[in-house]
């Protein structure tokens, strides 16, 4: 009697299991990979209504953060400058430049500037820049070097594991509160001692309680 | 109380929950095994199961393609930064709030120029820091969107300016006539400003009429201190100083005037810390069962119409025991007799000059003006009570009411003006209101609505919310302060200063201007503009109140009063007695647009979305109604049909019911919510009448109540004890219940470090007025559902309020617990969660994460407590531009499908911590106040570090009144409660 099934079926069991395999581990691969924040976020950088170049203002003339983002120390917000902050200096200074059209006509028309939102955090997360900047988190740590972006764009994942990292072992990321704006500074040799020590003076323990951002 | 076996019923009592309960029925038992009622997990059957799958399966594969890269979002900055704003960082403004012909003075968070939340304002004498439900509901109020836009004509809109123009037509003609055919109907004020404009608007136009009139108001108070000492005083009561307090039905700790400092001050003489300690007595002769009734140590359900007959019953039985009341003399003595009159008597003797009568505002002016003889006869009067006379004030007239509508069917009124009041809503049927207004050729409505005398008007100008407007006021106590705007109005309204500032004067002055002249004109020299910016910072000027004095009842004047005002007893009259009260929640009708207060659950009979008529369970059974029949309610030829309510407790013979419903301009909220009781109220007896006819009709209507969720079982769950048992056995609420050793099933963890969070409730302060359950609704963004949901039992509140009634059905005792997540150490609701979404923090707090949350709610149905709530809906989705005003930005809006619960106010506790960090230093005891400790006037609520031994909170946990509420269980909560103590008067035996 004839055989019913060719040969080759004795290849589909195992091939079926291995294709299995591949799009499983492929699947969860793609998603790793595709759905993390790391390739979703970090890197965006949306083009804003003026091209402001924080290179070249906290970078090459060494403004420092706070003088637009004033409210940085003591509040929730590091705020956005409202257009007066702009108009302190470009009164004077570029009266004239094209760039900088979108700004006059905001003092001139009170109308307020929109610019595009970087580092989004979900709303249910309430994160708090005054209580990090207050430790002496360094704002490097989570924007990246600011004073060298031409245009400002994502740089670390914002996750809330990348955060708990940080919070589990806060220590090789503070740094004196007085360098904290500080984009130039290099942490020295002895940065885990240096750290532990601003630790235990400044009674610094981030919560790694669901509560501690989510209210 | 030996009973130490396990026993879990304290002192014998049996409490039960609601009538249904106490009869063990079928459907109350069922009710009881169900975690949400029948219903509330069921979709509504016009979905097959099919058809909801199909839909899914479409919706996801939509979403999955749209979900690809998350929305922009813009950040809008200021052009310039406002001085003092720093987005997201809130500014507290004081302010006060007109209500009534007195004030409340308030503190208003604003978040951006966005008034979200209200709190009292500790500087102010109304509040002292506290407030109530009806104050903490305003800003849903202010963000309501069906609110009056714009200035109509007819149907016609208009702008602000074209009434100007108008009026200022109007006012030239009627200045040449002196004001003859003007007539202006006002609802009361207590405001310096609006009093100096009426004063010109007076000599403008002497022959202008010019009445003021509210249907809730203390009318009957003033004619009574009038009948008692010849001048028209308001009474000012210090409950605090009071041992022993008779109220003759007055429900002086939730709806009477002043309630919030009554209650404070009663709170504190009650007061016990341990068992060596004294507190008050309190006596109630009421018709209806109030939350003050619920507070009384003894009380008497006897008809409103007796209280007259009790009150002099009363004077007697002091007369002999030689304390001589003014004006009763031996012909006024009533024949009929009530109980414990002679032990009351005795215990008001023993407390001379500690002592206090109250008499509530529905009696009549006679049974005030005893109530005042009785308190001089104690020596009550410049201790317990102090009186004084109002200024800047406009009070309720009836008798002007009465003749303005006469004036108004003759023809001799041409314009009529009607100054915030809707009288064709709460004016009573009798007068036909709305039919006279047809023969004024020109109305002119100004109201916050588009009301049910709005509609029928020629002109309507919409008034301005007072967090909109330039304003001032006076308070109960006559303190000075000062209404600022939080915000710009909304819509096209005006303020009450601007109107009445172009009324009185014929053009239109700004209210900051006008509400400066005022105060300039009151502070001559010195510099003004230092003084102004002090008073509008505190929102109040300092020792400003009316001068308190301490009259002398005139013997001779409430002699001839009394005799002129019988004071008669219900006995020989045919009918039942209606006894009109005002709403806890909705006072007079005019918070009928307010969703939290129209949800928020009656504090007897835990009602929502209705008012009903109140019955006793006698009444009852002899007319063969039970709860939800609809009958007809006949007086004087008017009827009005309303769902019935057996009230235990309630007098025999009685039918009480509440104003404030049956609006028919409340918009989307309030119209078509219960029936509008005004339409049986006379003026011969606007508190009470008799001669009412009840008829059953045949059919019922659904009514939402809270009332017979989550009952507890018979377990210990309120523990009371009288003084003397307190005395006897200082620790009898830990002895209630007796257990083995507990041991946990699971690892616990300790807590010995940092901050540990934890809470007090006192049961023996708390007095159920429901301040606390509003200020966390505003707090922490918890949605309105509706009556239907309520009625499932989806009801949202994060705080409850639960009653127990104990004892005999006609005359049993109340109790109020107030219940919210106790964050239980060894929580219940964490060790079921599938997907940890609830689970607890290093600091004691049960938290719940809302975007783990899958909603299997089996949290829910293992929390002993039932404190979870389950979003079944998007409550918020729908939610205008305007309504989304009211959230607190520090507050997650929950989606449907999440489960919430009380967090303890966690964004409070992460503001003070990240404030104590900023400044380098720790939490300390005060920092940190809840929401619904804050509202509470009589500080019932205690929240702090229990690791702090110095800490309010550790201190409260140690009295030997503390307990934690089914301990039994092993759950650990970290909200304890503090057992209830009564005084009764060991003379007066318990029938």
């Amino acid at each position: 009697m004839a055989q019913i099934f060719p040969k080759w079926t004795n290849y589909l069991g195992p091939g079926t299991a291995l294709a299995a395999v591949l799009l499983i581990s492929g699947g969860t691969w793609f998603f790793w990979f595709y759905a993390s924040p790391s390739f979703t976020d970090v890197g965006y950088r949306p083009v804003q209504p003026v091209a402001y170049s924080h290179k070249l203002h906290a970078g090459d003339l060494g403004i420092d953060c706070r003088y637009c983002h004033t409210t940085v120390e003591f509040a929730a917000a590091a705020n956005v400058p409202p257009t007066a902050t702009c108009m302190n200096c470009h009164t004077l200074v570029k009266q004239d430049s094209e760039k900088l059209q979108l700004v006059r006509d905001s003092w001139k028309d009170k109308k307020s500037l929109r610019w595009t939102r970087v580092h989004d955090l979900p709303d249910f997360a309430y994160f708090n820049h005054s209580v990090h900047i207050n430790a002496g988190v360094g704002c490097i740590s989570c924007h990246g070097n600011v004073a060298q972006m031409e245009v400002v764009e994502q740089k670390k994942m914002l996750s809330m594991g990348w955060c708990l990292e940080c919070h589990r072992n806060p220590e090789p990321n503070l740094r004196p509160v007085s360098e904290v704006t500080n984009m130039d500074w290099v942490a020295p040799a002895n940065q885990a001692e240096v750290g532990k020590l601003l630790r235990a003076t400044k009674n610094i323990n981030p919560p790694e309680d669901c509560s501690g951002c989510h209210r | 109380m030996s009973k130490k076996n396990g026993d879990m019923k304290i002192k014998g009592k049996d409490y039960w929950r609601s009538l249904d309960q106490l009869a063990d029925t079928p459907e109350f038992n069922n009710f009881l095994k169900r975690e949400f009622p029948l219903g509330a997990a069921q979709f509504d059957n016009s979905w097959s199961r099919r058809k909801f799958l199909t839909l899914m399966g479409a919706s996801l594969a939509m979403a999955g393609l749209a979900s690809c890269r998350r929305p922009e979002e813009k950040i809008v900055p200021y052009v310039e930064r406002p001085e003092e704003v720093i987005p997201g960082v809130p500014l507290y403004y004081a302010t006060s709030m007109p209500f009534s012909d007195h004030a409340f003075g308030l503190v208003v968070e604003s978040h951006e120029g966005r008034p979200t939340k209200i709190e009292g304002n500790k500087l102010h004498s109304s509040t002292l820091g506290a407030s109530s439900a009806i104050t903490q509901a305003q800003t849903l109020s202010l963000f309501d969107p069906d609110r009056s836009k714009k200035v109509l004509k007819g149907e016609q809109e208009k702008s602000w300016n074209d009434f100007v123009l108008n009026w200022i037509g109007a006012f030239e003609e009627f200045k040449q006539n002196k004001g003859v055919g003007l007539a202006v109907l006002s609802g009361m004020f207590s405001s310096p400003t609006l009093s100096r404009l009426k004063k010109s608007f007076d000599k403008n136009f002497p022959n202008a009429s010019w009445v003021t009139y509210e249907a809730v108001s203390d009318e009957n108070i003033y004619n009574g201190t009038k009948a008692a000492f010849g001048k028209r005083y308001r009474p000012n009561y210090s409950f605090d100083k009071a041992r022993v307090v008779l109220s003759l039905d007055s429900d002086f700790l939730l709806t009477e005037s002043d309630s919030i400092n009554n209650a404070r001050g009663f709170g504190k003489a009650r007061n016990v810390e341990t068992e060596k300690d004294e507190m008050n007595r309190l006596y109630i002769v009421e018709s209806g069962y109030s939350t003050t009734g619920a507070n009384a140590d003894h009380r008497q359900a006897i008809s409103s119409g007796d209280i007259g007959a009790f009150a002099l019953n009363l004077a007697n039985a002091l007369n002999n025991l030689g304390i001589n009341v003014a004006g009763t003399s031996a012909q006024l003595v009533s024949d009929k007799k009530f109980k414990w009159v002679n032990e009351l008597a005795r215990d008001l003797a023993g407390a001379k000059g500690a002592s206090l009568v109250v008499a509530g505002r529905r009696q009549p002016a006679a049974v005030h003006a005893l109530a005042a003889a009785i308190n001089d006869a104690l020596g009550n009067i410049g201790k317990t009570v102090l009186y004084s006379e109002v200024s800047d004030t406009s009070s309720s007239d009836s008798a002007g009411l009465q003749s303005l509508v006469a004036d108004m069917n003759s023809g001799s009124v041409s314009t009529l003006i009607m100054f915030g009041s809707n009288p064709v809503y709460d004016a009573p049927a009798e007068l036909g209101f709305a039919a006279a207004m047809s023969k004024v050729k020109t109305t002119i409505h100004f109201n916050d609505y588009v009301d049910e005398t709005g509609q029928l008007t020629t002109w309507h100008v919409p008034k301005s919310h007072f967090l909109e407007s330039w304003g001032d006021t006076r308070s109960y106590d006559g303190t000075m302060g000062l209404t600022q705007p939080l915000i710009r109005p909304l819509f096209k309204s005006v303020s009450e200063s601007e109107m009445m500032g172009l009324l009185a004067e014929g053009k239109a002055t700004k209210g900051y201007d006008l509400v400066r002249q005022t105060w300039k004109n009151k502070n001559k020299g010195g510099n003004f503009e230092s003084r102004w910016r002090k008073i509008l910072h505190d929102g109040l000027e300092q020792k400003s109140a009316y001068k308190s004095e301490s009259p002398g009842v005139k013997n001779s004047v409430i002699s001839k009063f009394l005799r002129d005002n019988p004071l008669t007893n219900s006995s020989g009259k045919s009918g039942m007695e209606i006894i009109f009260r005002s709403s806890p929640s909705l006072y007079d009708g005019r918070y009928a647009t307010n969703g939290w207060l129209q949800e928020l659950a009656h504090p007897i009979s835990k009602l929502t979305w209705d008012n009903v008529a109140y019955m006793s369970n006698a009444d009852a059974k002899s007319l063969g109604v039970k709860n939800n029949d609809v009958v007809k309610l006949e007086l004087d030829g008017r009827s009005l049909e309303l769902p019935v309510w057996i009230q235990p407790g309630q007098a025999k013979n009685s039918v009480v019911v509440e104003l404030g419903y049956g609006r028919k301009g409340a918009f989307k909220v309030g119209d078509g919510v219960g029936g509008n009781v005004n339409l049986l109220r006379n003026f011969s007896a606007v508190g009470f009448a008799t001669g009412l006819k009840v008829s059953k009709m045949n059919r019922t209507h659904a009514l939402a109540c809270t009332q017979d969720h989550w009952s507890m079982e018979g377990r210990a769950i309120v523990r009371e004890a009288s003084l003397q048992e307190y005395r006897q056995h200082p620790k009898f609420a830990e002895e209630a219940v007796q257990h083995k050793p507990l041991e946990s099933v699971f690892d616990e963890h300790s807590y010995a470090e940092g901050y540990q969070w934890g809470m007090t409730v006192d049961l023996n302060s708390c007095v159920g007025c429901n301040a606390c359950m509003i200020a966390c609704q505003s707090e922490n963004n918890i949605p309105i559902v509706g009556k239907e949901q309520v009625a499932n039992g989806r009801e949202m509140n994060w705080i409850r309020l639960d009653r127990y009634y104990s004892g005999d059905v006609e005359d049993p005792e109340t109790v109020h617990q107030i219940i919210l997540c106790q964050h239980c150490e060894n929580a219940p609701c964490e060790t079921v969660c599938p997907v940890n979404a609830t689970m607890h923090d290093a600091e004691g707090l049960n938290v719940m994460v809302y975007n783990r949350c899958i909603g299997t709610r089996y949290c829910s149905n293992n929390c002993p407590y039932k404190v979870r709530r389950f979003n079944f809906f998007n409550y918020t989705k729908d939610y205008s531009e305007v309504e989304k005003m009211t959230q607190n930005p520090d507050v997650t809006v929950r989606f449907r499908g999440v489960m919430e619960k009380c967090t303890y106010c966690i964004q409070r506790i992460s503001a003070a911590k990240i404030d104590a960090k900023n400044n380098g230093r720790k939490v300390v005891d005060g920092d940190i106040t809840t929401a619904c400790q804050q509202a509470c006037p009589v500080d019932a609520l205690t929240f702090g570090n229990i690791n702090d031994a110095e800490s309010r909170v550790s201190k409260k946990k140690k009295f030997n009144r503390n307990y934690a509420l089914l301990s039994e269980l092993n759950v650990k909560p970290r909200t304890t409660y503090l057992a209830k103590i009564r005084n009764p008067n060991s003379n007066i035996k318990k029938a």
